[in-house]
């Protein structure tokens, strides 16, 4: 897992970084319709999208090997997928005579392969320019809406950051219980299936102790500090809407100009 | 002034085994008064109860004249009342730090330019002002139990409540975390209750209250509790390691003059001889 | 068992550039067998990771160092590291965290069931009733228990129990008497030295209690930043004054109040021990006195 980037933010000093996440949010999403807006076979907009990402990759000052590094998370999907279109597309002709692969197939296999990765690439974007914290902070700003019909945004943002805090306490505990298990001999990474779930619950037992001691105790700690749900409470965190934000609507909109324009041509 | 009254206190968990019967105490605004007992005294019960976390099963405890335990005062206490915990990792919510001490005054409405406000002052108030963006999972645990009391002072508070907040700490961060409770009650004039089982810290104290199986059993300043050598023994408790070798040495006929509470006090008391 | 480390070096998410930490920095350490050894330093100072290398929970890769424990080589990707741990047991900060089981002895027999998976049942509860034993509980009337359902103090000592129950011939110890209260304390330094004096052979204690050091063990060794600056017995290490200070570390009380006499001209010729002070305090200024009175 730990090589894997897909969501994992990378620190850096950018106007990327530094845009709302809200609208961070909903430039991504505007970035995957426009990749799922090129038209079949038109792979001139998959250029404009990649030289999209390209950009966004080094206006961020992130590496392009960590964004590239992404797609391993879903490799075997895209792979899965262009396989399956290779094998079984029969629409077109075959590319020899008497071979199972048509040029339809083969078309359509690179025309799968190139939106998936993209896709993950923008999503990737996203992750990698945006702490966990902000992006739960621009989900929020997000639902805001929601509260018209009485969902519970306040409460909903309060769970999403409390487990986004929770989460590096809770891997150094895991970490910790399971060095101290197999100093007892324990076993987790040999036998069939069943023996590892088995062997697991020497450590889900005392994580799941723990975790329930932590969230008594959070409770009696956010208690004592007057919490009392989302009535007449104010906000401290604001995320405005500056400069960065603006050029980043521009920039999606030509985007998606670029692509429906360049879904008139084909190659 | 008296701030905190309690009367007659009385309080079980399981209406079999009482944690807490009758206790009986004040505490003067301004005071720093330490609490200890062994394991399953009540103190921690003590604790909860002074800032309504708990409600007594029988008698009263007031703060500043309000009953505490009353639903309709329960926030007027829990501001007047600040509580820090013994783990600094379960008493944090959020990711940052600026956050974290946001959470108490933006749960009482206090308006964003305010907290603005209240966050410098808190955090420079526990010498963390250089940590506003940092993520508490990074810090050590004297600097996360320091950010879990700026989060208290956000709150503006009259008396700090430390429940064992030391106890998790490495000698540096208990360091680090009873000078900044010294200076609060020095500067600021924040009355502290300090729950503890580290006889080093009762020494800071003005006065000790001593409980034992849900009992006040003495009350006095620390010179007059550590003169109960034996009777603490007796109830799973032992003096400063100080106090002890300056007793040891009048029981060898060594003449200590002085009171001695801490280290320093028996070097000088030493050097006397 | 003896205990080689040279030059051990350990890198914490050493992919990740920008989160690594070096945590060991060329550990070069010898704990010979039968010590009570301690391991003292700052918190960040390498000491929890080196003695989690000690039984395989950190892994040694080549070109880190060497590591010997007795005849396992660490730095050899074969090493059996179940027979490892075997032999050197672990006692976390904090222990009570790691039960799970339904009740005490089936929490204290895992252990001793993974290691010894052919034992006779008879044996094991023989070793499980010793093991509870020695760490100062009552065998009949908590093996039934839920260990959920102990006191702290009791919880820890089941935890304890489930660790030496496999009598492991070097006992290691990160912070064990971290949260005790001062009676608890004692009470688990009594335990160690009872295990000492049975089959436990290599005690290795990781501790910021100074005055704890001071008075149990046999040999310390100072971490500092990855590094070992400092092994000798304890009253070598804390005659480093100005090093003690530089690391940010305190000295026994004894040694604290020895100083003060020093500058006032009195030399006191006792070891570390609070006995041996007074005793020496005693014998001085009764001299004194008798000069005095002449």
């Amino acid at each position: 897992m730990k090589d894997v980037t897909f969501g994992q933010y990378y620190p850096a000093n950018s106007i990327v970084h530094s845009m709302n996440p809200a609208v961070k949010i909903l430039l991504t999403i505007a970035y995957i319709v426009a990749v799922f807006m090129v038209k079949q076979f038109y792979f001139l907009g998959f250029a404009a999208c990649l030289l999209a990402v390209i950009l966004i990759t080094i206006l961020a000052k992130i590496p392009f090997l960590k964004v590239l590094k992404s797609v391993k998370a879903v490799i075997f999907f895209v792979l899965l997928s262009a396989i399956l279109q290779l094998l079984f597309n029969k629409n077109g002709t075959p590319l020899w005579k008497g071979g199972f692969i048509t040029d339809v197939g083969l078309l359509t296999a690179g025309f799968i392969t190139a939106r998936i990765v993209l896709m993950v690439l923008g999503a990737t974007l996203l992750t990698l320019t945006t702490s966990p914290v902000d992006l739960a902070d621009g989900i929020e700003t997000l639902l805001f809406p929601l509260k018209l019909i009485k969902f519970p945004v306040h409460e909903f943002a309060l769970i999403m950051s409390i487990a986004l805090r929770f989460i590096p306490t809770l891997i150094d505990e895991t970490d910790r219980i399971i060095k101290a298990q197999k100093a007892r001999g324990a076993d987790f990474d040999s036998g069939n299936i069943f023996k590892r779930a088995k062997a697991l619950i020497p450590v889900l037992i005392p994580l799941l102790i723990s975790s329930f001691r932590r969230a008594d105790e959070l409770a009696d700690a956010m208690d004592a500090r007057c919490y009392a749900g989302s009535k007449k409470r104010t906000k401290y965190k604001k995320t405005p809407f500056t400069v960065s934000d603006f050029f980043g609507l521009v920039f999606m909109a030509g985007l998606i100009v670029g692509v429906v324009f360049l879904n008139g041509f084909i190659i | 002034m008296e701030q905190i009254i309690a009367k007659d206190l009385y309080f079980t968990y399981d209406k079999q085994t009482p944690a807490l019967k009758g206790v009986n105490f004040t505490v003067q605004k301004g005071e720093y008064v330490a609490i200890i007992g062994h394991n399953g005294s009540g103190k921690s019960t003590l604790a909860r109860l002074l800032n309504g976390l708990l409600t007594p099963t029988l008698g009263t405890i007031t703060v500043d004249g309000i009953v505490v335990g009353d639903k309709k005062t329960l926030f007027e206490v829990r501001k007047r009342v600040g509580v820090v915990f013994q783990n600094p990792d379960n008493q944090m919510v959020a990711s940052i730090v600026e956050d974290e001490v946001a959470f108490g005054p933006e749960n009482l409405g206090v308006p964003r330019k305010e907290i603005k406000e209240r966050i410098d002052f808190a955090l420079s108030a526990v010498g963390m002002q250089d940590f506003k963006r940092a993520t508490p999972s990074r810090l050590s645990g004297g600097q996360k139990q320091r950010i879990a009391i700026a989060g208290v002072l956000a709150l503006k508070p009259d008396v700090l409540v430390l429940d064992e907040a030391t106890a998790m700490l490495d000698p540096q961060g208990r360091k680090e975390v009873l000078s900044t409770v010294q200076k609060l009650n020095k500067e600021q004039g924040v009355t502290v209750v300090a729950i503890t089982h580290y006889m080093e810290e009762v020494t800071k104290a003005d006065r000790v209250i001593v409980l034992s199986d849900g009992e006040m059993v003495f009350t006095g300043t620390p010179k007059e509790i550590f003169l109960k050598q034996k009777e603490l023994k007796n109830l799973g408790l032992e003096v400063p390691l100080a106090v002890y070798i300056a007793q040891k040495l009048k029981e060898q006929g060594v003449e200590i003059d002085g009171d001695v509470l801490t280290q320093s006090d028996l070097a000088e008391a030493l050097c006397k001889l | 068992m003896q205990i080689v480390s040279k030059d051990l070096v350990y890198t914490y998410s050493e992919k990740a550039k920008a989160l690594a930490f070096r945590a060991l920095d060329g550990v070069t350490l010898t704990i010979p067998e039968g010590e009570f050894f301690g391991i003292i330093g700052q918190t960040g100072s390498g000491k929890s990771t080196f003695v989690q290398h000690l039984n395989g929970l950190i892994p040694t890769k080549e070109g880190n160092g060497q590591l010997l424990v007795g005849e396992f080589d660490l730095t050899d990707k074969n090493t059996n590291l179940k027979e490892l741990r075997k032999k050197v047991g672990m006692v976390f900060q904090y222990p009570e965290y790691q039960l799970f089981a339904e009740t005490v002895f089936e929490d204290v027999a895992f252990g001793l069931k993974n290691f010894y998976p052919d034992l006779p049942q008879v044996d094991v509860e023989d070793r499980v009733k010793q093991a509870i034993t020695t760490v100062g509980l009552d065998y009949d009337k908590i093996k039934e228990k839920s260990p959920f359902e102990l006191s702290g103090g009791q919880k820890r000592r089941v935890a304890i129990a489930g660790v030496i129950v496999s009598r492991p011939e070097v006992l290691v110890l990160d912070e064990p008497v971290a949260g005790l209260d001062p009676v608890g304390k004692r009470e688990f330094a009594r335990l160690l030295k009872t295990l000492h004096a049975t089959f436990v052979k290599t005690v290795v204690i990781v501790s910021h209690d100074m005055d704890f050091v001071a008075e149990y063990c046999s040999s310390v060794a100072v971490f500092s930043k990855g590094k070992v600056v400092k092994v000798g017995t304890p009253k070598q290490v804390f005659e480093d004054r100005v090093g003690m200070r530089e690391m940010g570390l305190d000295i026994p009380v004894t040694e604290y109040l020895k100083d003060a006499l020093k500058e006032k001209g009195v030399i006191l010729d006792c070891d570390l021990s609070v006995e041996s002070f007074t005793k020496a305090v005693a014998e001085k200024f009764a001299k004194n006195k008798g000069e005095t009175d002449l």
